[in-house]
């Protein structure tokens, strides 16, 4: 029988994988069709925390209500998001503009400075506190399931999980829209050559993948209760570190990569300390870009 | 600014004028250690943004832990400054040696890797020498950070004055910028290009990419490293949190925005991002959004970046200027 | 007597003339202090407050008189960055009208600035800067802090009474963390109790409940904790998730009301020392208090935000004691010999580093209040 200290330390560290997950899924998305880092990602996920504990503070309205502002706010966030950092950087066409290496970066930059503007703005509307959040609304109830302890949270944001990854790879697999989202993912030019309105499809990727973000924003917002200005920068990098590890453009695998990452953390602290557990999942990253390069669960590239 | 005149040595003699004559003159005449202040800051990441643009820019290889050896090197200044009594004189070198010998260490596994996997390896690098800097106590101090009292010994010789570390500091930069500036206009240079333009072709003409890609890393890391002794040196205090992501992204924006692959370009890039902030303090709490839009609008008007490189093609273009047919209804590009 | 036109122009003449002296008096110019904290970036709800503490002292202080000149706090952001703090200190230098210096906020920020300071001779007082050399450095830095030298010892004595022996410690990594653990860990074991769990964690860690439950398996008496009051809500919200009830004792740096409306119930019965609590009924506390509700919508200040009410306060009665020589020199030995200042945080004196000496007291939160504990 294995101690329930140690089971409740896997529990801990699986709920933390999932709180990771939640961000790692949208994340993945927008990085699978653009092949380029949203920076921003982390702004959209605060963005939609902030939207949630506005519509609480405002009217306290029901869960699944706050869930459907939440995605909406999160779609505009996504929509705006694609028009001013990454519209602009698609009008040259040119082989040169393609090939060269400063217009892919361009982006990256661009959605940094808007990452930038989102959050000073927001620490200048707010302050950079912790916003104070109704306590009825937190999802911090505590579940006892034999020895380990969960809280209703837990359960919350493993259905939404669940059903973010389902139905994405049903959209992704079986949907008219998920088809042409694979076809400028696997080659935007030739996309474009059979007829799919390649704009449209970024579009559409950016609102599915901002509002699956803001969704995450809110859950663990209300999770933990602390909703804050940067509280999308650590989740961020996590969730970045995450999709490298799952192979980029494989979402099951950003997932699994997540739920690694976060027993990774709990076993660091049980075993070692708080401080090194962020040390152990960087070392898991290197490890796995060494050995295997493609990442755990990448389609196979031609090389890394 | 033509491009001739910016390749010309005259345009070397006046930044060379401006650094070591005018702008002495200015300080001295203003006399503030502000102003000093500001100046010294801007040189130090000056010199970090062009030793990033060397793997960066001009090696192609997006690098997202450029602050961690920039802390290495200041740590290394500091603690020998500190606990071993070794003045500037020793403890610079000594500071780029350490960081480039750490970059070895780390590049010998990680340096296969090429475009989305190199960027987030050298992030996991930089946030576990960062974890280090912060949490290995016994050796680094920890979060109580290191406090260094002795400042600029130059071979027996104290540099105390404002001047005296004006100049010491804006010759280290010069020296080292243009080391890398040398460097990346030889052969040398051009098979660092020829790893960002295309590393299987390069790799199949005979050029062994890998060991390349280390030895720009590492010489990258010695000037990051020199520059963080610079820092330890004129602050006398520093502690983990100067050398942190964030920093990192400050340092890879100013290349961007000043234009990858180009040296100039990094150098008006830390220019921009270390003076303005200053320059904004009377707007108040604003000023990062002002910095924010600004970087937004340098990239959105200038996507090759203040001072890009002009592209390869472009070069050809001009090479080929009779057979090169030109676009102005954007329609037909190619050769005749 | 009635007034004619002649009389009351001269009545005019001579009242004018009469406010006009103490107006060429002031024409010699206010005092100028320079205050660096972070009012932008991740740190600001903290440069925040201390602005608005300074500027009710402020107010309150040029209203009374004490100085015939006015005196004027110029505020500078440094968004706790060294490389802002840095440069604001050598700006403040330069300013030939800037007498003395407050500030900064996070102790690496203090601690790169101080250089400066103590170079160019200046007087530095911080509100917060906790680490352990920080008043070291030169004569001329000051802080308004009780030391974990202090607290430690009187919150490993507090526990010893109540019959405490074993004690799980945890902090955050800093400066001030370090102290924390090393200051409490030394004095529990001098009263013949047992540390028998040290862990760090790093600021703005959201998840603490792994910490928490291998504190569990320590089976401590008490915990002993070293966060500021975010940490400290999400540290027992946790607990209470995970259904520990082991004592939590803190120190002074939990102490905001905000706390509690973070933690909720979870936050009932935390133990803690405070050297300010804004129900006391003493004078210049309510006055304090008062005035910080009236800027800031009715919330309560926190320990924070009183201990920059009082150094800016002792700042300005320096610079009164200094008065009509307000040199730098001058500004700085006033401030040395700070004894006894009644402020907000308690009655305060110098020692010779620089040190505050401070009066503590022992307090919980009950139903949803800080209250003091006899």
């Amino acid at each position: 029988m294995i101690d329930p200290y140690y089971l409740q330390q896997l529990t801990i560290g699986i709920s933390l994988g999932m709180v990771y997950a939640l961000m790692a899924i949208g994340f993945t998305l927008i990085f699978g069709v653009l092949n380029v880092v949203n920076f921003a990602h982390g702004e959209v996920y605060t963005i939609g925390a902030f939207a949630g504990i506005m519509a609480i503070a405002a009217f306290g309205p029901p869960f699944l209500v706050i869930v459907f502002i939440v995605l909406a706010v999160g779609a505009l966030a996504g929509f705006g998001l694609e028009r001013l950092a990454f519209r602009p950087f698609r009008r040259f066409s040119d082989e040169a503009s393609l090939k060269s290496r400063a217009m892919r970066e361009a982006t990256l930059m661009s959605s940094l400075a808007m990452s930038i503007i989102a959050r000073e703005a927001m620490e200048l509307l707010f302050g950079s506190e912790f916003q104070t959040i109704d306590i009825s609304y937190l999802i911090n109830k505590p579940i006892e399931l034999g020895p380990v302890t969960i809280v209703n949270g837990d359960i919350i944001i493993f259905v939404v999980s669940v059903l973010m990854l389902g139905g994405l790879q049903w959209l992704l697999k079986y949907s008219s829209i998920g088809l042409s989202i694979r076809a400028v993912s696997n080659n935007p030019l030739g996309a474009k050559y059979v007829g799919i309105n390649t704009d449209r499809t970024i579009v559409l990727t950016f609102v599915i993948g901002s509002m699956m973000g803001a969704l995450a924003g809110i859950l663990v917002g209300l999770y933990y209760g602390a909703v804050f200005p940067s509280m999308g920068f650590i989740p961020g990098v996590k969730a970045f570190v995450a999709m490298v590890m799952g192979g980029l453009s494989s979402i099951p695998g950003a997932v699994i990569a997540a739920l690694v990452l976060g027993v990774a953390e709990s076993m660091s602290t049980t075993f070692v300390s708080s401080v090194w557990a962020d040390m152990v999942a960087y070392l898991f990253l290197i490890v796995t870009l060494v050995f295997f390069p493609q990442g755990l669960f990448g389609a196979r590239r031609e090389r890394v | 600014m033509s491009k001739d005149f910016i390749q010309s040595a005259g345009l070397k003699l006046v930044i060379l004028a401006v650094l070591f004559v005018a702008l002495p003159l200015l300080l001295v005449s203003l006399d503030k250690g502000y102003i000093y202040q500001v100046v010294m800051l801007a040189l130090i990441f000056s010199l970090l943004a062009v030793s990033l643009q060397l793997v960066t820019g001009i090696a192609g290889l997006l690098h997202l832990g450029h602050a961690a050896f920039y802390g290495v090197g200041a740590y290394i200044a500091a603690l020998a400054g500190a606990d071993y009594g070794i003045g500037f004189t020793l403890g610079l070198p000594l500071a780029g040696l350490g960081a480039a010998a750490i970059a070895f260490v780390v590049a010998l596994p990680t340096m296969r890797l090429v475009s989305i996997y190199f960027a987030v390896a050298t992030l996991g690098i930089g946030q576990m020498i960062f974890l280090v800097l912060q949490n290995w106590v016994e050796v680094t101090k920890g979060p109580n950070g290191v406090s260094l009292f002795s400042g600029i010994d130059l071979f027996g010789y104290t540099v105390d004055s404002e001047l005296g570390i004006y100049f010491v500091v804006a010759t280290i930069v010069c020296i080292s910028i243009w080391v890398i500036h040398r460097l990346s206009h030889s052969y040398y240079g051009n098979a660092l290009r020829s790893l960002r333009e295309d590393d299987q072709c390069a790799d199949a003409m005979g050029i062994n990419t890998v060991r390349l890609k280390i030895e720009s890393f590492m010489i990258s890391s010695f000037f990051a490293g020199i520059a963080g002794a610079l820092w330890a040196y004129t602050t006398g205090y520093i502690s983990p949190v100067d050398f942190d992501f964030a920093e990192s992204i400050l340092i890879l924006a100013m290349v961007v925005v000043g234009g990858l692959g180009s040296i100039p370009g990094a150098i008006i890039g830390a220019l921009l991002l270390i003076l303005l902030p200053e320059a904004l303090r009377g707007v108040g709490d604003m000023r990062n959004i002002i910095v924010g839009f600004v970087l937004f609008f340098s990239i959105l008007f200038l996507p090759k970046g203040l001072f890009g490189e002009v592209p390869a093609l472009n070069f050809i273009r001009r090479q080929m200027g009779a057979a090169w047919q030109d676009n102005p209804d954007k329609q037909k590009v190619g050769w005749k | 007597m009635e007034i004619s036109r002649r009389n009351s122009l001269g009545l005019f003449l001579g009242t004018v003339g009469l406010l006009a002296l103490p107006i060429s008096a002031a024409a010699e110019g206010p005092v100028y202090l320079g205050y660096q904290l972070p009012l932008t970036g991740n740190t600001a709800q903290y440069g925040q407050d201390f602005k608005t503490a300074a500027e009710i002292a402020l107010k309150n202080f040029n209203a009374s008189g004490k100085l015939k000149v006015p005196v004027e706090i110029i505020f500078e952001d440094s968004r706790s960055d060294a490389k802002e703090g840095v440069a604001i200190a050598r700006k403040f230098v330069d300013d030939d009208r800037i007498v003395a210096a407050l500030g900064d906020f996070t102790s690496t920020v203090s601690m790169a600035a101080a250089q400066v300071y103590k170079r160019a001779e200046m007087a530095q007082l911080s509100q917060t800067a906790s680490h352990p050399d920080f008043a070291k450095i030169s004569e001329w830095q000051f802080r308004n802090i009780t030391t974990q030298a202090q607290e430690g010892v009187y919150n490993a004595d507090w526990m010893n009474e109540q019959g405490l022996k074993k004690i799980a410690v945890i902090a955050e990594q800093t400066d001030w963390g370090q102290s924390v653990v090393k200051d409490f860990a030394e004095k529990v074991k001098a009263n013949g109790g047992e540390v028998v769990f040290t862990e760090f964690f790093n600021r703005g860690l959201p998840d603490f409940r792994s910490i928490i439950t291998k504190i569990e398996r320590a089976k401590p008496d008490a915990i002993y904790t070293g966060f500021f009051y975010e940490d400290g809500a999400q540290f027992l919200k946790q607990m209470k998730q995970l259904s520990v009830e082991t004592p939590v004792y803190s120190t002074s740096a939990a102490y905001n009301q905000k706390l509690v409306e973070l933690a909720g119930p979870a936050a009932e019965g935390l133990f803690l020392t405070v050297t300010f609590l804004p129900n006391s009924e003493s004078d210049h506390v309510t006055t304090f208090v008062d005035e910080w509700k009236a800027a800031r919508d009715g919330a309560e200040p926190g320990q924070f935000p009183a201990q920059a009410y009082d150094a800016v306060n002792i700042m300005l009665e320096a610079v009164a004691r200094a008065y009509p020589d307000v040199s730098r020199q001058n500004v700085r030995d006033e401030l040395a010999k700070t004894k006894d200042f009644p402020g907000v945080t308690g009655v305060t004196s110098f020692d010779e580093n620089g040190e505050a000496l401070k009066q503590l007291t022992k307090a919980t939160v009950t139903d949803g209040q800080f209250v003091p504990l006899k």
